[in-house]
């Protein structure tokens, strides 16, 4: 027959490891199925345009893309959802183009019931680090409470996996002792 | 490679998990969130900058409990010193993050978070070597003596004068056995805090120092009770940057898994050492990081002319981890030689324990 010890490790690691992969399963599953995404890409920033950034990243002067302008509720490929600061975003988008850049004129221009992207991404800096900066992310909210139940949800997977290893060690009979820390000279 | 949809990239799941677990390691033995390691991996991996910073603090928080259930299993956590500090950490980190808009708005934030981190970190580099290298000879003075050493040995003797300071109200730390006016431990917090919100960084690196030769910890309880502060002002930093748009969950989720092996592994190595041989490494991973900041600070002094200084920063960075994890091995590998009465070179003895 196993030690005490070792029997409520065993039970330990089993209870906190179903805890753990329940955890794991669920972040994946809200991950894949949009509402984490959602979470993020949540509310616009600014006024401008909801678009997909990824559906233009290949455009340039010489092949610029052109994005139908129209009040979309999901944005597949080159279309473009006029939005308002504080609006929620139609689905499927990454970022905004805000008014001020195309005013300016230099990136994005609007022409008639399109935009027309010529420089979807530029190279800047920041902290010593050169970075490409396109429209994704650009002028999206995130959910406050979104961002509020992602990190008490990887506190609690942090606590999940912390006992689920120290099941683990005390199953295979590993149980740490507290550190004598005064004894001896000091 | 893994479709990051938030980030809206692609990267090796592989490095991530790696560098969780390497970060963990070091993390989990040194008590310091390891931000200062994390983010140049994380860009070099493709994140954005920003979003590797954000990244970066959240998996810091996951990390910190796994590591902090470790430490309280080792009996290396004091609540009452944790919990006192951890108020005085919050107001210094957001006071940091002002003095660090004010520099910016003059212009002034990137030449100047580089020569302050350069500064402090040589000057703490410095400080711990010497008075670590003290205690060192002290312990094989002691055992050439016959006498039996603890596994605490400091020489130190500023935490005396701050233990001497008695302004109520006035607090009992049972674990790490110190009697401390509370205002010490708050400002001790602040100090830290503020040094942590300027450089954008966990602040262990400063903490676990602060906690030995400030307030007079030992350095397990300072590195355990370290980690306790890192998950209160991780997450608090995780909520600011999830608020700010800068997290995609699931590197996150990868590195924590990374960093549940390695600060496993790093929390139960600091019960085969002395409290010495954990500021050694701290000091070295406080020199090594100065030197990338340092390339860096050179690279953007130059106006960015010189891309290599740039290009060998992240490489020492990113080597510094590897370093780091290989010397914790090492300490471990001869600790367990030693128990077992094998061979040992002759600096070892004196920083590992014989139970």
């Amino acid at each position: 027959m196993a030690e005490p010890s070792k029997t409520k490790g065993t039970i330990k690691f089993v209870v906190w490891t179903a805890i753990a992969a329940a955890l794991i399963s669920y972040l994946w599953i809200e991950y894949y199925n949009g509402t984490l995404v959602s979470w993020y890409y949540y509310k616009a920033k600014s006024d401008g345009w909801a678009v997909n950034a990824n559906a233009f990243k290949d455009a340039g002067k010489d092949k610029p893309a052109v994005l139908q302008i129209g009040s979309f509720e999901t944005i597949e490929g080159l279309q473009a959802v006029p939005v308002k600061k504080g609006d929620r975003l139609p689905a499927n988008t990454n970022g905004i183009i805000d008014k001020k850049t195309v005013e300016e004129g230099k990136r994005v221009t609007l022409d008639g019931n399109t935009l027309k992207v010529t420089v979807p991404m530029q190279v800047k800096e920041a902290k010593g680090f050169k970075f490409k900066d396109t429209f994704k992310h650009k002028g999206i909210q995130t959910s406050e409470w979104g961002g509020a139940w992602c990190v008490a949800f990887i506190l609690v997977l942090g606590f999940a996996l912390g006992m689920m290893a120290e099941g683990f060690t005390d199953m295979c009979g590993l149980k740490l002792t507290k550190i004598k820390h005064y004894e001896g000279v000091h | 490679m893994f479709d990051f949809i938030i980030a809206g990239i692609q990267a090796p799941i592989f490095l991530l998990v790696l560098t969780g677990m390497t970060v963990g390691m070091v993390g989990g033995f040194i008590g310091v969130g390891g931000g200062y390691m994390v983010t140049p991996a994380l860009i070099v991996f493709g994140f954005p900058g920003y979003m590797a910073s954000g990244i970066d603090v959240t998996h810091i928080a996951g990390k910190s409990v796994v590591a902090t259930i470790r430490h309280r299993q080792l009996g290396n956590i004091d609540w009452v010193l944790g919990l006192a500090m951890v108020g005085g950490t919050m107001m210094g980190v957001e006071m940091g993050v002002r003095l660090l808009n004010y520099t910016k708005s003059i212009g002034l934030s990137g030449i100047a978070l580089l020569t302050g981190s350069v500064g402090i970190m040589v000057g703490l580099f410095l400080y711990t070597q010497i008075e670590t290298h003290r205690a060192q000879k002290k312990i094989q003075e002691l055992a050439r003596e016959g006498k039996t050493v603890g596994r605490e040995l400091s020489t130190s003797n500023i935490p005396k004068f701050f233990q001497s300071i008695s302004l109520f109200p006035i607090i009992r730390c049972h674990v790490a056995r110190i009697v401390i006016s509370m205002w010490v431990v708050v400002l001790v917090g602040i100090a830290t805090g503020v040094l942590a919100g300027f450089f954008g960084v966990g602040g262990g690196f400063i903490r676990v120092p602060a906690l030995v030769y400030v307030v007079g910890a030992t350095t397990h309880i300072a590195v355990g009770t370290d980690l306790l502060e890192i998950v209160v002002s991780g997450g608090y930093g995780a909520l600011r940057h999830f608020a700010s748009g800068n997290v995609d969950i699931m590197a996150v989720f990868f590195m924590i898994i990374g960093a549940m092996f390695g600060a496993q592994f790093g929390s139960i190595a600091t019960s085969y050492v002395r409290g010495p041989a954990i500021r050694y490494i701290l000091s070295y991973s406080l020199i090594l990081a100065t030197v990338g900041a340092f390339l860096r600070l050179v690279y953007m002094l130059s106006a960015q002319k010189y891309e290599f200084l740039n290009f060998f920063a992240v490489v020492f960075t990113l080597g510094e981890m590897i370093f780091l994890c290989l010397f914790i091995l090492s300490l471990v590998y001869f600790a367990v030689r030693h128990r077992h009465g094998k061979w040992v070179p002759a600096w070892i003895p004196s920083l590992v324990v014989v139970p």
